[in-house]
């Protein structure tokens, strides 16, 4: 099966977000003044015509301000019996006088108000959907669905099974980018379509009972490296957001960057049995006659219809399928099982730096490998906790809904760090008469292959100079399906001095977190397990542990309800722990080895749940 | 001196944007100048756009159409 399937969703939002508050600069705030509700209408009707001249279908989301609006009710009628578009409802776009008058707030996202407020907008919203269509949608959304509201709608509502429900690595960076006001906090999810658990959105559910009855997309097909280290909001498959990076040519108008990124991503067919996804959703207040920063409405308009375009010539040409939003939650039911990985090796696309990484993620884990760190692990989210984090009003994380990292190379420094202390990642070492020489300093590239229910990484060869000895090296890294954890192989390919035996290193430093700021690390318990077991309680006391022949050495961290642990190929390899210290609130697990020519040793990297 | 305002189009500010920092900008119609609230970046409208042309030296590939992504 090999197909690329898209998703082009419109919501007419009769109050857009960003046409108030920047289109009516020096104005009064006035949410149901005539003007913004029919350049709104206006903007919605333009994209629609848009997707329909390239014969492309949409998802039409209404919005609730939209219900109230005659001509917008009628004109998804009228789209859906001509041009086979889904009426579905979107919660995002809450703002209206209506709902102003009856919530009396100007909160707008749906994740971040109380569980009770959030049943009660819900029954709301898809009561009044209800009165004005006559039948329950089959797909919702917003920029992020927590797990508690959306077991609450399928509960409610069974009728839903598609739901727009995480925007890939908008966190801290975007609210960042948005001058610390946009409290967008999602890290931590998948990038590609997934089945979220019952227990948490952003970890896929590893089975039936886990099943939350969904089928998630993301907002967004956003780019895997652009987005993970700089502003989320301008590399996407969102043609006004390639505009706000500022990723055209100013004279000519043209952007190639928009055209690589979706063909990138229909390129990840081939680490995913063929099938590979785009999603484009562009609110409306990215369309506003008034220009948008630098961009003037032509452009932006421009770029719309460019995207559509393109689409549309794919889809001329037999390489994309257009679906609904409830007729892909069919199509992906049919096509993936629950441990199916989503796998992407991808490659800068923008920079010009060649860099390529790996992304990897099941119901167990989220990981990033880094070929130009030598196949380092430098982005880590251990799904096998299955964590419980409700968020909103009332809960513990009113704002915050990233799913936590024991690795994460942005926020808690990776292998670079300044004088003192170490960042996260998960790397190695090979140390030879006093010299010492870290895989993150050697820049590689990997090959993807698949054997079974393995997925596979073959790293080039890398080199490893000391003063009178060159250590030839190759590592693979295996993903088995359902296993809950990576296997990482380092083959000793070649030596110049073929008797010579050098230390190997096998490490992971990592902590927990959500954000850039350290989280308090007493109470982790880290062990070196096996005959003559050791153990160290978290206190920044920058202690140590070792044993010879650990069975295994691991880390419990309570507050993530996470066990993470590395086990070893081979009984001759000494086990360590090292707790950290208050300026590198970190702990370190591992494995040291002497390794000759020709030798392999490989290291298993497990996640757990602990509670 | 009267309020700032908004100019024709909402330029934002060259000097935080290569921070990753999107700034609406402000117009001093007095100066004729652009200015940023959170740095002290000032211009007017020719030197925004020179800067917003300065910008884009990170995007290297920018301008090429890319059809290989793997190094298979």
């Amino acid at each position: 099966m090999d197909k690329f399937v898209v998703n082009i969703i419109h919501r007419p939002e009769m109050v857009p977000e960003y046409a108030e508050k920047v289109t009516g600069h020096g104005k009064a705030e006035d949410i149901g003044r005539k003007a913004l509700l029919t350049e709104s209408l206006d903007i919605f009707k333009t994209q629609q015509r848009l997707a329909h001249e390239n014969g492309l279908k949409t998802t039409i989301q209404m919005t609730y301000a939209s219900l109230f609006n005659e001509e917008a009710v009628a004109l998804a009628k009228e789209h859906h019996e001509k041009y086979g578009d889904e009426i579905a409802l979107s919660l995002l776009g809450l703002p209206c006088k209506e709902f102003r008058e009856k919530y009396n707030t100007k909160d707008f996202c749906i994740w971040m108000f109380s569980m009770e407020d959030k049943k009660s907008i819900v029954d709301d919203v898809f009561g009044k959907f209800h009165d004005m269509f006559g039948f329950y949608p089959e797909s919702t959304g917003s920029y992020y669905l927590d797990a508690d509201l959306t077991n609450y709608i399928k509960e409610k509502y069974p009728s839903v099974k598609c739901a727009v429900a995480t925007c890939w690595e908008e966190g801290p960076k975007a609210y960042h980018t948005c001058n610390n006001s946009w409290y967008t906090l999602f890290d931590g999810g998948p990038w590609n379509p997934w089945i979220p658990s019952k227990q948490n959105t952003h970890a896929p559910a590893a089975n039936e009972q886990e099943d939350s009855g969904i089928v998630a997309i993301p907002h967004l097909s956003r780019d895997l490296l652009a987005c993970y280290d700089g502003n989320g909001s301008n590399f996407g498959t969102h043609p006004q957001n390639v505009l706000r990076g500022m990723i055209y040519d100013s004279e000519t108008w043209e952007y190639p960057y928009l055209y690589n990124l979706i063909d990138q991503y229909r390129d990840l067919e081939k680490y995913n049995n063929g099938y590979s996804y785009n999603m484009m959703f562009v609110g409306p207040g990215w369309m506003n006659k008034m220009g948008r920063w630098e961009a003037p409405y032509e452009l932006l308009e421009k770029s719309y219809s460019d995207g559509c375009a393109y689409y549309g010539k794919l889809k001329k040409e037999g390489k994309l399928i257009d679906m609904t939003m409830a007729e892909f939650a069919d199509y992906y039911r049919e096509k993936k099982s629950y441990t199916e990985p989503e796998c992407a090796l991808w490659r800068d696309i923008l920079y010009g730096s060649d860099k390529q990484l790996f992304w990897y993620c099941d119901p167990y884990m989220r990981a990033c490998v880094n070929m130009d760190q030598g196949g380092a692990i430098v982005d880590l989210r251990p799904y096998a906790a299955k964590l419980e984090w409700p968020v909103g009003i009332g809960t513990k994380h009113v704002q915050d809904a990233s799913y936590p990292f024991l690795i994460q190379e942005k926020y808690r420094a990776g292998y670079f760090t300044h004088y003192a202390g170490e960042g996260t990642v998960r790397s190695a070492k090979l140390s030879y008469n006093g010299e010492e020489v870290d895989l993150c300093l050697c820049r590689t590239k990997a090959h993807f292959s698949q054997e079974g229910n393995a997925r596979i990484l073959t790293l080039d060869p890398v080199e490893i100079e000391f003063y009178d000895l060159t250590v030839k090296l190759q590592t693979k890294i295996y993903f088995e399906e359902g296993s809950s954890n990576i296997k990482i192989e380092r083959n000793i390919l070649e030596m110049s001095n073929p008797e010579a035996e050098v230390q190997l290193n096998e490490y992971m430093v990592a902590c927990y977190g959500t954000t850039e700021y350290p989280e308090d690390m007493t109470g982790i318990i880290l062990k070196c397990e096996g005959a003559g077991e050791q153990e160290i309680s978290y206190e920044y006391k920058c202690r140590e542990a070792e044993l010879a022949g650990a069975d295994a050495v691991s880390a419990v961290i309570p507050a993530i309800e996470t066990k993470v642990s590395m086990t070893g190929s081979d009984k001759a390899a000494v086990g360590y722990v090292k707790e950290g210290y208050a300026f590198s609130p970190m702990f370190t697990l591992g494995y040291t080895k002497t390794i000759s020519d020709k030798e392999v040793f490989a290291t298993w990297l497990n996640l757990e749940k602990a509670n | 001196m009267a309020q700032s305002g908004k100019g024709k189009l909402n330029y934002r500010c060259p000097s935080c944007f290569m921070r990753d920092l999107d700034i609406d900008m402000f117009y001093d119609k007095d100066k004729d100048e652009f200015y940023c609230m959170r740095c002290q970046y000032t211009g007017n409208e020719k030197d925004v756009l020179e800067k917003n042309e300065m910008i884009r030296f990170r995007y290297r590939a920018m301008d090429k159409r890319i059809t290989k992504f793997d190094f298979d």
